[in-house]
């Protein structure tokens, strides 16, 4: 059972109010480690000189959308094998099946509670303590 | 002109030159943010901000919250071509109007007018709080909006919950 607060998380999102929010939300749920930047050209930077165990990252960005974030992550040899969940705004099939063939780990669309959030991170990293 | 009415928890994005977006507003508050170069606005209507910390909601309820409202609203303004950083917002709603609920509409301006600040949209015309509902008329490819006090508050009517296609989660995880 891993601790929360033993996981790195990096939160990607252009709106400073959602990711705040959701930074909220994973405190609540333990985490302590929480990283956050406004796009994936800062992030990828950023996980690149420090690494993270989770990168929770919308889909709808102005620069980069989040199926390019995660092609860039995940054809890096150093940082490829991090967990990553995307956050989308609708269940739309096509953007949750392109993402999985490009090896997203999960994704939660928005909005979400925060027990769907600790759901799905637990589906991939096991149960939090 | 084309009239679309909105209601509680929905948006309408145009870039359309003959369409008029309209709601009725007690204590809810409604955004309307434009690119006035792009010319496409649009207008959303939520009930309340953001949920509080101990505040345990579902989906459906979250659904009625500003921070997710907003974030559908810029979604659909960016995917129909504004750019996020010429965004400018009007303000409408957030009224006292019912006894006993306490100051539910002061949260809600206090929550839209923070949001615009922490995101660096530029406020123009705000018509927040009083006691009286309004009825507010927004031309998204002018990016005018206008707001009138109503004498009578508007009757309550939510969206009905429209689950995402598919039935809500993809089964692949």
């Amino acid at each position: 059972m891993p601790a929360a607060s033993t996981i790195k998380v990096m939160v990607v999102d252009d709106q400073t109010s959602m990711r705040a929010m959701i930074r909220r939300t994973l405190q609540d749920l333990g985490f302590k480690d929480i990283r956050d930047k406004a796009g994936p050209v800062d992030a990828l930077g950023a996980i690149r000189s420090d690494r993270v165990h989770l990168i929770i990252s919308d889909y709808n960005m102005p620069d980069m959308d989040g199926l390019q974030f995660l092609e860039e992550v995940r054809k890096d040899p150093v940082i490829g094998k991090t967990v990553f969940i995307m956050l989308t705004g609708s269940a739309d099939r096509e953007i949750v099946q392109k993402a999985a063939a490009l090896g997203v780990n999960n994704y939660v669309v928005k909005p979400f509670s925060s027990a769907v959030l600790k759901e799905k991170i637990e589906r991939v990293f096991g149960e939090l303590s | 002109m084309r009239r679309v009415s909105i209601i509680q928890g929905e948006n309408h994005v145009s870039g359309e030159p003959e369409v008029v977006i309209s709601t009725l507003l007690g204590s809810c508050v409604s955004v309307c943010l434009q690119d006035p170069q792009a010319r496409i606005g649009g207008m959303n209507h939520f009930l309340l901000g953001e949920p509080g910390k101990d505040h345990q909601v579902d989906r459906q309820g979250m659904q009625r919250y500003g921070v997710h409202a907003m974030e559908l609203l810029i979604n659909e303004l960016m995917r129909k071509g504004a750019n996020r950083s010429r965004l400018r917002a009007q303000l409408y709603g957030g009224a006292n109007i019912i006894a006993g609920l306490g100051s539910i509409g002061s949260g809600n301006a206090a929550f839209a007018r923070r949001f615009m600040e922490t995101e660096s949209i530029p406020i123009g015309h705000c018509d927040l709080g009083g006691t009286q509902a309004r009825r507010v008329e927004f031309v998204p490819y002018e990016g005018k909006a206008r707001s009138r006090l109503l004498t009578e508050p508007p009757k309550i009517v939510r969206a009905p919950v429209v689950l995402p296609t598919g039935g809500g989660d993809l089964d692949l995880f």
